[in-house]
């Protein structure tokens, strides 16, 4: 099993300050997929920041496999205002090949088309990305990193106020990609769904646990990566791990 | 000149001084237009403005010891542009405040240096407004440049600051060089800045750097219609504009910022019936 993901002993700190994660220890294997759980400020996004290569580690090391890893931040993070329709952002997958000066191709325009097929938006191509659902724009920003072609993709609570309908959609494509061979990192706040991952991996500025979902979703790491954050369920899930609730605010963490 | 008698259009381009400015105007417009489109794009407007009233008081020394005002303005401009670049890269916006004070000192200073120091006189109005009638061949060979740097920057540079603005983690995360490309607009916008001065002066240099490509956002849907109707709103401003400044003999400088501003507030009215007429559609799941 070659690793597509690893980090070893890894710290990672913003201009010098005292580290925002550290202690970071995993290995994810390509075609799988991580659920990165851990409550606001606690380090999913500055994980996904040094995976990106974003901030350097200050301690310990990261490594990606075959190339750069696609960033999906929050839809609502991305500027909705901005005048570009569907087939604009999947063509910014393009830019990956490293000719950013170029204009785009006339391959790389049908490739942009054939992933918003894939994602099920064919019929959107023109519409501006601001006014899609918050669903479609999630499904947009998975056409993009198909046409980047990443190995490894690191999404940013892809479902927060997805609907349900556009949610199980995304999931399916997770698995698709997966199947492809691509190993997905996806944060949450939505500990339910960690159960359908191969992996989990909780943070609270240290490294909480990780391993399998049935291993790590316990009562005691939960309410050591939430703290008073969370509400552990008394009755257990189908497959005999607890079943809990966050109960915090969706805004933006470090 | 009697302000009901309208010139003739034509003493537009007859008029040798007439025909300068507007050559001079339209070759701002181009790179007005174009930069603009990402100054409104990258919400640059505050930066823009400021850095076209920061070179008040470097032109006011510059005027007064005959020193070269292109090459003093450019120090300034250059100097501002980066020292935003600076705070932005190590996390800190220089913010509103920060730029309003920059304002406050660069206009005052000037003005003090004007009165008191140099004694400049008459020359502040030309510093602060411009004087499109006025230029030389020095003038327009600068504008050309500017429009030049800006569709090359344009053509080169398009679809990375379309991607950085749009999301700039993501852009980042595909390889576009983020820094690079910030740097090259903030150091283009204080290059065209400077080149519009002669023609609009240190105050109204918004006046073709952000209102013709904030008339053209509110009517187009995407960044390529924008580039185009950003330059073709700059141009006819900049012509409409130097009409109006013959037949009310009102200065060029402000009287393109006037109309600019006109068109704006028509776009606008434009916009809001259009919406209002239509509902927009709900939003699909």
């Amino acid at each position: 099993m070659t690793a597509a993901v690893a980090a070893s002993g890894l710290a990672v700190a913003y201009g010098g300050g005292r580290p925002a994660l550290e202690r970071v220890e995993f290995e994810l294997a390509a075609g799988s997929s991580l659920c990165v759980l851990g409550p606001n400020g606690g380090g999913k996004t500055t994980l996904f920041r040094a995976l990106t290569g974003e901030l350097a580690p200050l301690r310990g090391t990261v490594s990606v496999a075959g190339g750069r890893p696609a960033y999906l931040a929050q839809t609502e993070r991305t500027r909705l205002d901005f005048p570009v329709s569907a087939l604009d952002v999947a063509l910014m997958g393009s830019l990956a090949n490293g000719r950013w000066w170029l204009p785009a191709r006339r391959s790389d325009r049908a490739t942009a088309r054939a992933a918003l097929d894939r994602v099920g938006l064919a019929d959107r191509a023109g519409d501006r990305f601001g006014e899609l659902s918050g669903g479609q724009r999630q499904r947009v920003l998975l056409a993009r990193a198909i046409v980047q072609d990443a190995r490894v993709l690191l999404l940013d609570e892809p479902l927060a106020g997805v609907d349900p309908a556009s949610a199980e959609r995304i999931e399916r494509l997770f698995g698709e990609l997966r199947d492809e061979g691509r190993a997905l990192l996806v944060s949450t706040h939505d500990v339910d769904s960690a159960r359908a991952f191969d992996r989990v991996l909780c943070v609270n500025h240290d490294q909480i646990a990780f391993g399998a979902p049935a291993d790590v979703l316990s009562r005691e790491v939960l309410e050591r990566t939430y703290g008073a954050e969370i509400v552990v369920l008394d009755e257990p899930g189908p497959d005999g791990t607890v079943r809990a609730v966050t109960v915090q605010h969706h805004h933006h963490d470090h | 000149m009697d302000p009901a008698a309208l010139p003739a259009p034509t003493d537009l381009v007859e008029l040798r001084f007439m025909r300068t400015a507007l050559v001079e105007l339209a070759l701002l417009g181009v790179a007005g237009g174009l930069l603009g489109a990402w100054i409104v794009l990258r919400r640059l407007a505050f930066f823009a403005h400021a850095t076209g009233t920061a070179t008040f008081p470097g032109l006011v020394v510059a005027d007064a010891t005959g020193f070269s005002a292109t090459l003093a303005a450019l120090a300034v401009a250059l100097g501002y542009a980066g020292g935003v670049e600076r705070a932005g890269r190590a996390g800190r916006d220089p913010g509103d405040v920060a730029t309003a004070l920059l304002l406050v000192v660069a206009l005052a200073g000037g003005v003090v240096l004007a009165s008191d120091v140099f004694e400049s006189g008459a020359a502040v109005d030309r510093l602060l407004f411009g004087t499109a009638l006025g230029l030389g061949a020095g003038d327009l060979w600068i504008a050309a440049g500017a429009a030049a740097a800006a569709l090359a920057a344009t053509l080169l540079l398009g679809r990375a600051w379309t991607a950085v603005g749009f999301d700039g983690a993501g852009g980042e995360a595909l390889g576009v060089p983020v820094r690079t490309a910030d740097r090259l607009l903030l150091g283009l916008v204080a290059v065209a800045a400077v080149a519009a001065l002669p023609a609009v002066g240190a105050l109204l240099v918004a006046s073709l750097f952000v209102v013709p490509a904030a008339t053209a956002r509110l009517l187009t849907r995407s960044v390529g219609g924008l580039l185009a109707a950003a330059v073709a709103v700059a141009v006819v401003q900049g012509a409409a504009g130097l009409y109006v400044s013959l037949w009310l003999d009102a200065p060029p400088g402000p009287a393109v910022a006037v109309v600019g501003s006109l068109l704006y507030v028509a776009a606008a009215l434009a916009t809001a019936a259009r919406a209002t007429a239509r509902p927009a559609p709900l939003e699909a799941a």
